[in-house]
């Protein structure tokens, strides 16, 4: 859990310890935790793949995505049809999922590329009601119903049928989207998405072709958000349209920028708490969500680049 | 009913749906304008302002009755109290974040949007409640279409406050001062004039607007709840961007465009009710890639 | 800040946030906890809490009377919030919170991922409103669906629209998946009596205004309209159909027959009939349960409260037969009810747990009210 902007801690013995700490605490919760608790950990190991998909997009490459839940349908979708419709195995899902959704990372991209944040927030955003509105209305994705009884996968011999085990692959996915945004962000395209967020005229003087750039990150982030749709899909063994609201993109925005956008440990931290801080507040009753926004609006107030935020000044 | 009925009717139809898009669209282009926030809470003002207007359109019924004698003044204060509203969420939520990062205010009004949303549901025990008034379906026939008093009040109230709104942002000093803001707060700062004042006011006048778009759709529709502000609050989004956000009468022009796709895209055999909001999206993305800075929008050099 | 600080303080956040989820809240020991799963947050809310009202209204009941085997019930809200995940966590932590069963169920789509959650742990579980065909086949054998399936509903609908000799009809449902799925069993059963629907209309959840809608009706001029969604927005519908000049049969399907429909719909709602289990006004033997919500919550029941009270109310006495909060002896005791007496009408299952009979009747909308319909077309009553 290292990032180019924090090195010391990366390099450091005690970030390297602590870091192994926490990776072998999240090993070992199944041990002593019960159903619930793994439910809601899983939940959050599978935000924290989105949000890091999102991130891509929103912390990189500095481009606003308001329809993210698109991507997550997209790969949930796949899953369900690939298993249900066609009968074939739940992995072939993975790389049918990946194709599709990059197919529908370039749709969006490409009408975006010219477009200013805010238009760009409302294009993001009526595609991901366009994708919900037409799942909807296709009798092939079930109509308002949805798919059921998507089958469970097995995975060497062994059938993922307990919530410990997708809290395992969740966990998986999540270290997995870790190492990947950390790779990526290093890398000679994590470089051009941040060289274009902080200077898109620059980059293009520079050579940097901006279409392209742009287009890269939605694919990737649609990527990660269908991976992560095809295992939702699994797990569930039922989608819904009512899943992929613009609610649902606005609550994987929120974990990004919430924990500090750009910064993995940041969005990590986002999302954990996106997904946890509801839970926590269930024994209140119908005051849960009250409470909850009266924090997140404390949080903002207090820490307004996230709770952990990258060192970059975000005009 | 004759072809040409029918579209003349729908017309109405989408002219009257346009013109409250258009009045919650303002208020979202306004704030947009002067400090560059989508003020995601903007929805729920309206929604608010609904229930405000309720409160005291109850109150005054019993010696104003529930005509327009009694509505009037419960939109007029119902205004008052949600722009008040408007400025004390500006002071605490917003006004702390004034340079910080745009997506972090964004996700503050998201949180705004959330305890106003909530708060009102622990209220009413999230039940609708049913906004009775006296106002009758009495109208004139306007050739085909049958057009009722309430509707023309509707959508005439909406022409005046755009109206009123546009020439105070024109020909005021006050509108002035927005209008140097948004281009330049620090200069402003510079210039004697005082900002965070200027900006508490956009917030009162933006707020109250919803407010009262609220109001009248409590009596037009007759029905409110503490979700009601979400969809419009949508719906005035697009409607701004289409117009062209920050811009007055693009919000103007984008919400009745808004009303009128919605209205025909209904109409329109294999699109319907069904893919209706695909329709209205679609049109949105094709016209944005083709105009990206809507209808009356400036293009502009800006960073997120 | 530095970064030791900073890590040292999301360590310290994490931990307090696992901490809390570890906790949870404090039932007495000695109670029998009887989850109610309904959504309590979101658009979904309104509905949630009229059925949570009358789950709870049951239990004081019962535990004024001394409860069941002398134990005291306490209910466990557990908001699904109309959202499969947090469905499958509210489902989770009921479980982990050692409830004897739950009641409730309300959005077919946030009950269905929950069967194989209380499946895996044998809690019974009354379904008291979540009707979808879906849950049928998805169930374990622990779940109760007390609430008609939709098929008996479309039976009822086709049979008035044939008695009153409707020939061509126009349904409109708001696109989620309890009133799609009504909409499209309704349009297949029409369709194949060589009948015609000439407009089928999808509106989206909380739109106010329908005008459009009823413009594009007016101009297809069916015999009948036939509403399958809510009576929040079914209300506003049908009242501008009415000022719209739509003059034909309007029909309301079971999530409509709150008395709030006339509330908010005015005297628009007069002459409508509304398909429904049998609701509490008119009923004798729910008269005392209606007087008795009004009294506690200061607003008529909602669409499923009967049903949710009947649910609760079967759920004590199925532990009253199993002779104690024995999981699987009380799914055994549910499985052999015959013949419960619930408000809504007598509780008996068939052999995939559904219930045994169609509940439907057809109500009409007269003077302010519903009325027991029992014209040509009607069903037999229970």
């Amino acid at each position: 859990m290292s990032t180019t902007t924090a090195p010391a801690a990366a390099r450091s013995p005690r970030g390297i310890a602590l870091t192994a700490v926490v990776i072998l605490a999240a090993l070992g919760i199944p041990l002593v935790a019960n159903s619930y608790q793994l439910e809601v950990l899983s939940e959050a190991w599978f935000y924290v793949l989105l949000c890091l998909g999102l991130n891509i997009v929103v912390g990189y490459a500095g481009l606003l995505d308001l329809g993210y839940a698109a991507f997550f349908a997209v790969g949930a979708y796949t899953a369900g049809l690939v298993t249900l419709k066609l009968g074939l195995s739940f992995w072939l899902s993975l790389p049918l999922a990946v194709i599709a959704a990059s197919i529908a990372g370039v749709v969006i991209g490409g009408p975006t590329l010219r477009l200013r944040s805010d238009y760009l927030a409302i294009v993001t955003l009526g595609f991901g009601e366009m994708v919900r509105i037409t799942v909807r209305n296709l009798s092939v994705t079930g109509g308002a119903s949805g798919l059921v009884g998507i089958s469970r996968p097995w995975l060497f011999g062994y059938k993922l049928n307990s919530i410990g085990s997708y809290y395992y692959i969740f966990l998986a996915l999540a270290l997995l989207a870790v190492v990947a945004s950390h790779r990526l962000e290093r890398s000679r395209i994590g470089r051009a998405w941040k060289y274009v967020r902080s200077d898109e005229d620059a980059a293009r003087a520079m050579g940097i072709n901006h279409a392209t750039i742009k287009l890269s990150a939605y694919v990737m982030g649609a990527i990660f958000a269908a991976i992560g749709g095809c295992f939702y899909a699994a797990k569930m063994t039922a989608i819904a349209p009512e899943t992929f609201t613009f609610n649902q993109s606005l609550l994987i925005l929120l974990g990004v920028v919430l924990g500090g956008r750009g910064k993995i440990p940041g969005v990590i931290l986002g999302a954990i708490v996106v997904v946890v801080a509801p839970e926590l507040f269930r024994d209140i009753g119908s005051m849960r969500m009250l409470v909850f926004a009266l924090s997140l609006l404390l949080i903002m107030l207090l820490r307004p680049a996230g709770i952990w935020p990258e060192r970059w000044r975000w005009g | 009913m004759p072809l040409q009925e029918i579209l003349l009717q729908q017309l109405a139809n989408g002219l009257i749906l346009g013109s409250f898009y258009a009045l919650v669209a303002l208020g979202y282009s306004m704030v947009y304008g002067v400090i560059k926030l989508l003020n995601f809470a903007h929805g729920d003002l309206y929604m608010v302002g609904a229930f405000a207007g309720f409160g005291c359109l109850s109150l005054f019924s019993g010696w104003l009755g529930a005509g327009w004698a009694g509505i009037v003044p419960s939109i007029l204060l119902s205004m008052v109290a949600v722009g008040l509203l408007g400025v004390v969420i500006d002071r605490i939520a917003y006004r702390p974040l004034r340079e910080a990062p745009k997506l972090s205010v964004l996700i503050t009004a998201l949180a705004v949007s959330m305890v106003l949303e909530n708060t009102v549901l622990a209220f009413t025990g999230g039940q609708f409640t049913a906004f009775s008034t006296d106002l009758g379906f009495a109208g004139i026939d306007l050739g085909l279409v049958h057009v009722t008093y309430t509707q023309m009040v509707l959508v005439g109230t909406s022409i005046v406050l755009m109206v009123v709104l546009e020439l105070f942002v024109s020909r005021t000093r006050y509108g002035r001062a927005m209008r140097a803001i948004a281009i330049d707060p620090d200069a402003c700062r510079l210039m004697g004039i005082d900002v965070n004042r200027t900006i508490a006011l956009t917030f009162f006048i933006g707020s109250a607007l919803a407010a009262a778009s609220g109001v009248l759709a409590g009596v037009y529709y007759g029905s409110i709840n503490f979700f009601m502000g979400f969809l419009i609050g949508l719906k005035a989004f697009t409607a701004a961007v289409i117009g062209g956000i920050g811009n007055i009468p693009g919000a103007m022009l984008g919400g009745l465009l808004l009303g009128l796709l919605e209205a025909f895209g209904t109409q329109i055999p294999g699109i319907g009710g069904q893919w209706k909001d695909v329709f209205v999206f679609a049109f949105l993305i094709l016209f944005l890639v083709f105009r990206p800075t809507g209808i009356l929008g400036k293009p502009e050099v800006e960073r997120m | 800040m530095s970064l030791g600080r900073t890590t040292r303080g999301v360590a310290a956040a994490v931990a307090a946030l696992a901490l809390g989820l570890a906790s949870s809240a404090p039932a007495r020991a000695a109670d029998i906890k009887i989850g109610a799963m309904v959504p309590t947050s979101g658009s979904e809310a309104p509905y949630g809490i009229d059925m949570l009202n009358a789950i709870r209204m049951a239990a004081d009941q019962i535990n004024a009377k001394g409860g069941v085997l002398g134990e005291k019930i306490s209910i466990i809200p557990g908001d699904d919030a109309c959202d499969p995940q947090a469905a499958v966590n509210a489902a989770s932590k009921l479980v982990s919170q050692g409830v004897t069963g739950v009641v409730g169920g309300y959005c077919s789509g946030a009950t269905l991922p929950t069967l194989k959650i209380y499946g895996d742990a044998h809690v019974p579980f009354v379904i008291t409103a979540s009707n979808s065909t879906a849950l049928i086949g998805a169930n374990p054998g622990n779940a109760f669906m007390i609430n008609s399936t939709g098929y008996d509903q479309v039976k009822t609908a086709v049979d008035l629209f044939k008695a009153k000799g409707i020939k061509t009809i126009a349904i409109i449902n708001e696109g989620d998946a309890y009133s799609a799925d009504l909409a499209k069993l309704t349009r297949a059963a029409w369709e194949k009596m060589g009948d015609k629907v000439v407009d089928y209309e999808v509106v989206s959840k909380g739109e106010q205004d329908f005008s459009a809608v009823v413009t594009k009706i007016r101009a297809a001029k069916p015999d009948a309209v036939f509403w399958t969604a809510y009576y929040a927005d079914g209300a506003l519908l049908l009242k501008q159909l009415r000022q719209g000049g739509y003059t034909g049969m309007i029909a309301l399907g079971d999530g409509n027959n709150s008395p709030k429909l006339f509330q908010l719909a005015g005297p628009a709602a007069n002459g409508v009939y509304c398909f429904s289990n049998p609701t509490a006004n008119f009923l004798p033997s729910a008269k005392t349960f209606t007087e008795e919500y009004v009294k506690q919550f200061h607003q008529q029941p909602g669409p499923y409260s009967t049903l949710s009270y009947d649910g609760m109310m079967l759920m004590a006495h199925a532990i009253q037969v199993a002779g104690g909060p024995d999981k699987m002896k009380i799914i055994a005791a549910l499985k052999a009810t015959k013949d419960f007496k619930g408000v809504a009408g007598p509780i008996s299952f068939t052999p995939q747990n559904t219930l045994a009979r169609s509940n439907f009747v057809v109500l009409i909308g007269q003077g302010g009210k519903w009325a027991l319909y029992t014209g040509p077309g009607a069903p037999k009553m229970p």
